[in-house]
């Protein structure tokens, strides 16, 4: 069979198979579902961040046109408690009088029409018991959550190679709170048939809320299907499974009819989970010439009151530098705000935007080339398991980004480089990804007219998994893509990994090895004791397979096509299950490497106003084996815009007083426009991966981890001026 | 949304009897503010007049005045080339607004009477809001504000008029033409703002029902030179956070007639008359645009997201003096 060793480092740039059904409009999003006799929901949020809802009167509510129910904690049954996996489930909504975070969910109304269901939700009219508001994650009250994610690390003696360093650096770094804001609006359809319970759904993970949904509802899990052929984006938003999914359900099981809940944009600010707010402390000790010799990151986060979200923002830097002595500490303050959760890049993307300005501040201090300053430090191997990377070609992206950017044209004088009025800025940051992979399972099965049709219960939220896991399968069943179907976003298909940190790529491709090798193997199974084949005996190393054939290695001539096999054995078709699990280090005795990358920009400060402008991205990215060129050249753009974002516009603004978001809608929460961006380049370098059997790291958020440092980077070295807190905005530059 | 009846306007007298006679009834331009409002509850409306067919359309140029009817949309009035040659920096603040989808629904009537963007106005689920309930107090004044305004500006409001357009046309002494049950009358629009004082509910001087049926717009002499700069977060679709609209007549370095006006810092679209006593009469250089800079910007009233905008208004106003005056003989 094919292996990873004879592939070549980036696949052909295929279109995206699924390209013309998005074209169209034949694609449909879980908003494109409408169902015989459909009843519409509409939700009621709380106006408050904490306290008790003393009275809820909903009496207009119920007599206002095309009303069928309104559900409420007093008359809502009672619910499970959905599964805790990498992220916690929220709590089932209305199942009591307490109110923990502004936008909490106290009312669904359902009627004829969704006008009619806002009309009348609008109608409610809620009495609370107000409480103090939690809100400022320096309140002494506020529980403080000491190394929630179990990833602190200590290596040598941080405290003592610090005070006895040659030279030492301390600074402050802040983040803002951003919001995922995919644009296709979460959606819920929801029908009951008896017992049993079908969901469309914007998820990046089906299994997981269909588990979550049987849970709640008492229900075996195949009684529970979820669909999501299609996902408008998500960006970490969708790999919780949400309290409006579970009211959509009840809501259609209330009306013993279908119904469908669109979330407004406001309520996908505060019901779909958001990027928590970071404050961060970086200390180094160093020697003059530039070796680290102690390391300290520290990281607050805020955390809402019940449950979790993985958000280490300080341990990425325990493997990111050739450090001896080091000690990262991550910790959460419980607040009474929305929900937090995965964006993408979690943790990362704020604890990169610490490090890599303060790596950037020492190069200053010390008057070595920020470049060289990370190349002194280059952690060859692992450096908290002692172990070599599974694949690292950080000095290949600095090394190869630097000369496509032209690096070595910078005067590194702050304020020495102009263009007219205009300063320009060099800047840069290095970027060492975490590694994450989960466990997955996929089918495969060859019919007799000679196409193959794979699965997996997995989404594909614009990332390209539709077409690189075509491709894949092509490839590792010897067929042109036409003839290969790759079905996706059914729960009742084979268990799938999450589309989450940037994982997918390498644990479905893992099982979509599996499932076609085996389906090399039952092919093979069925000519074991046949003395007419060629194939007889054979095992699955010693064949390969092209052109719809399987044949002895090396001998092409000595093999069956799959049709006349299923032909010759009168089967219709053949499938095969496919199933990988992550190995451990300890197996390999190699480190597992995520992706690492460089980025490079150049801007542009007008000093006077205030006003930055991107000139040029370079990104330089090590994923392993990279698929398709195309769909990964456009994770690592969109990442980069999504970093353009986080960096100079991105900010949600919680109101001191009441916690509510103050710019919860596109109006007033600034996403990049396409004026804002640059021309943006993007090189991929490096080898396949040695931890996964495809050879894949994984590209979905590196793209935007590392452009708040260097854009941070380049206004210093435009400007002389270190700003530390994000995002990067006029004011700060005026 | 709250349920409304929707009526086709077809001729102007009966529109304007019918806003004007029923309290629940409002018209309906583009609907680029009207529709959003509603939709975020802020507005209920019983009744919608779309005005859109009435014949107030149309751009006719009599002498040195622009006559621009009030259903004329931001993108007909900015490719007009009577605009594009004597009003260039209206064309450049019509640009500069919204977006091309918004701005070919978006109407000049419509544009003069946008509502502002603050969000704690446009959040009915804030108690506290001037704008929204006489009295009821001013939620953004504590709370978020950035996109606020610091002149005409106090307790009671820092609700910005956001419009890019009504900046160059108060500079330019835009009149506006209104129909109501009384019959016409011409208003300028620097009287047509009100001041939000402890009244920020009353924005302009519109009574019940009257109806803008035409904006007037004398036009710049052809040797003026006028810019339009707008300072703004991202580089487009976005409000401004400053803007100035400069027209001035330079004679041999010397400025003669200035016409000055600020966007993104006002309560209303602000004019400023006392930069342009400074400017006029003054050599064209760096000493006269400061010292009309901080003759425009005088008695902010300032929170602490907004405060920076002091300092952002006069640089933007001294930038576009200086773009203005660039190369000049
Ligand atoms: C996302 C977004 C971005 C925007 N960005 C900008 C920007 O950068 N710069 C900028 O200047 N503007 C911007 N705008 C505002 C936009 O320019 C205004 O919404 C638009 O000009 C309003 O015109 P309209 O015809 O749609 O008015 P409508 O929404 O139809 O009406 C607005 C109000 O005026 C009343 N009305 C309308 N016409 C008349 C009339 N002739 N007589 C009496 N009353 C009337 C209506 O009853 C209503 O109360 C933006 C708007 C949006 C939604």
């Amino acid at each position: 069979m094919t292996t990873v060793e004879r592939v070549r480092l980036v696949g052909e740039g295929v279109d995206r198979v699924d390209g013309p059904l998005k074209a169209t409009g034949a694609a449909r999003y879980p908003n494109d579902f409408n169902l015989p006799d459909m009843a519409h929901a509409a939700l009621v949020r709380s106006t408050v961040a904490a306290g008790r809802v003393r009275g809820l009167d909903t009496a207009a509510a119920e007599s206002s046109p095309g009303v069928l129910a309104v559900i409420t904690h007093r008359n809502a049954p009672s619910l499970g408690h959905g599964p805790d996996t990498i992220l916690s489930t929220p709590p089932p909504p209305l199942q009591h009088d307490r109110i923990l975070h502004y936008g909490q969910y106290l009312a669904v109304v359902v009627a004829d029409t969704a006008e009619e269901a806002t009309a009348a939700a609008r109608r409610i009219k809620v009495d609370y018991d107000e409480a103090e508001a939690l809100l400022d994650m320096h309140d002494p009250r506020a529980e403080v959550l000491v190394d929630p994610f179990k990833t602190d690390s200590d290596r040598g003696d941080a405290e003592s190679a610090l005070a006895a360093a040659e030279v030492q650096f301390e600074a402050a770094y802040t983040t803002s709170e951003n919001t995922n804001s995919p644009l296709g609006l979460f959606t819920t359809v929801a029908a009951w048939d008896g017992d049993t319970l079908t969901v469309h759904d914007s998820t990046q993970w089906p299994g997981n809320v269909r588990t979550a949904l049987a849970r709640v509802f008492g229900l075996p899990e195949n009684a529970v299907r979820v669909l999501a052929p299609f996902v408008g984006g998500g960006f970490g938003a969708g790999l919780r499974p949400w309290p409006h999914v579970v009211l959509a359900a009840l809501a259609a099981r209330t009306v013993g009819r279908p119904v469908k809940l669109v979330l407004s944009r406001p309520e996908m600010f505060t019901g779909t989970g958001h990027r928590t707010a970071s404050e961060q402390r970086v200390r180094i000790g160093a020697t003059r010439d530039g070796h680290l010799v102690a390391l300290h990151h520290e990281s607050t986060t805020t955390l809402q009151m019940e449950g979790d979200n993985f958000e280490p923002c300080a341990s990425g830097t325990s493997y990111a530098y050739a450090c001896p002595n080091l000690r990262t500490r991550d910790t959460q303050v419980r607040l009474n705000i929305t929900w937090c959760n995965s964006m993408r890049a979690p943790g990362e993307a704020q604890g990169n935007f610490a490090l890599e300005s303060a790596m950037d501040e020492l190069a200053y201090a010390l008057g070595i080339d920020p470049l060289e300053l990370r190349l002194r430090n280059y952690a060859e191997e692992h450096p908290g398991l002692g172990l070599p990377w599974s694949s690292k070609a950080l000095r290949e992206c600095y090394e190869v980004g630097a000369e496509r950017f032209g690096w070595s044209r910078r005067d590194p004088e702050p304020g020495s480089m102009r263009d007219g009025d205009q300063l320009i800025g060099y800047g840069m940051a290095g970027v060492s990804f975490f590694w994450f992979q989960q466990p997955c399972q996929a089918s495969a099965t060859l019919r007799e007219d000679g196409t193959a049709l794979v699965r997996s219960a997995v989404t594909d939220i614009g990332t390209g998994t539709y077409t690189v896991m075509t491709q894949l399968s092509a490839e590792l069943l010897g067929l042109p893509l036409s003839r290969v179907a790759f079905e996706l976003g059914d729960s009742d298909m084979p268990e799938g990994a999450p589309a989450g940190g940037s994982g997918l790529t390498a644990g479905l491709g893992s099982a979509v090895q599996s499932a076609c090798h085996n389906l090399v193997r039952a092919f093979l199974d069925i000519v074991r004791h046949d003395h007419t084949s060629p194939l007889r005996g054979c095992e699955v190393d010693e064949v390969a397979v092209a052109d719809g054939r399987i044949f002895r290695m090396g001998s092409p001539g000595r093999g069956e096509s799959y049709t006349d096999l299923l032909a010759a054995h009168g089967l219709h078709e053949l499938t095969a299950d496919g199933a990988a699990t992550p190995g451990t280090s300890e197996e390999l005795g190699i480190a597992p490497a995520g992706a690492f990358g460089a980025k490079f920009v150049e801007i542009r400060v007008d000093p006077e106003l205030g006003t930055l402008h991107l000139e040029r991205v370079v990104s330089a990215i090590d994923a392993g084996r990279i698929l398709n060129e195309k769909t990964a050249t456009s994770q690592i753009l969109g990442g980069t815009v999504g970093g353009i974002g986080m960096a100079l516009f991105e900010e949600t603004v919680t109101d001191r007083d009441t916690g509510r978001i103050a710019n919860g809608t596109f109006g007033d929460y600034l996403i990049p426009v396409n004026a804002d961006i640059p021309d943006m380049q993007v090189i991929f370098v490096g080898r396949p991966d040695r931890f996964n059997p495809v050879g894949v790291k994984g590209v979905g958020e590196i793209g935007l981890v590392g452009m708040s440092a260097a854009i941070a980077n380049a206004i210093h070295h435009a400007t002389g001026r270190r700003l530390r807190s994000l995002p990067l905005t006029i004011d700060m530059l005026l | 949304m709250h349920e409304f009846e929707y009526l086709r306007a077809d001729e102007v007298g009966r529109a304007v009897a019918t806003v004007a006679g029923d309290p629940g009834a409002s018209y309906l331009a583009g609907g680029t503010t009207q529709l959003d409002l509603m939709k975020d509850g802020v507005l209920a409306p019983d009744r919608l007049v779309d005005i859109t067919r009435l014949p107030l359309g149309g751009i006719a140029c009599d002498g040195d005045m622009l006559h621009v009817g009030a259903v004329t949309t931001m993108e007909e009035l900015a490719a007009d080339r009577t605009v594009a040659e004597r009003l260039p920096f209206l064309r450049q603040a019509l640009l500069l607004g919204a977006s091309v989808q918004l701005r070919n629904m978006a109407t000049i009537g419509g544009n003069l009477l946008q509502r502002t963007r603050c969000r704690y106005f446009r959040d009915p689920a804030v108690s506290a809001c001037n704008k929204r309930l006489r009295g009821s107090g001013c939620a953004a004044v504590h709370g978020a504000a950035r996109m606020h305004a610091i002149l005409g500006a106090s307790q009671h409001c820092i609700a910005v008029h956001a419009s890019d357009m009504a900046v160059p046309l108060v500079a330019l002494d835009a009149v506006v033409r209104l129909l109501g049950r009384h019959g016409e009358r011409s208003v300028p629009l620097t009287e047509f703002y009100l001041l939000p004082g402890d009244t920020p509910d009353v924005e302009n001087v519109l009574s019940r029902g009257e109806l803008i049926t035409a904006v007037e717009i004398p036009l710049l002499a052809p040797e003026t030179r006028s810019t339009y700069l707008k300072v703004r977060d991202r580089a487009s679709y976005e409000f401004a956070l400053t803007s100035a609209a400069v027209a001035l007549r330079l004679d041999g370095g010397v400025i003669g007639e200035a016409r000055v006006a600020l966007g993104g810092v006002g309560t209303v679209p602000w004019r400023a008359p006392a930069a342009e006593a400074v400017l006029r009469g003054a050599p064209a250089g760096e000493e006269a645009f400061t010292a009309a800079a901080e003759a425009a910007v005088v008695d902010p009233f300032t929170v602490e997201g907004t405060a920076f905008k002091v300092e952002l208004a006069k640089r933007t106003l001294v930038r576009a003096l200086r773009t203005v005056t660039a190369g000049a003989p």
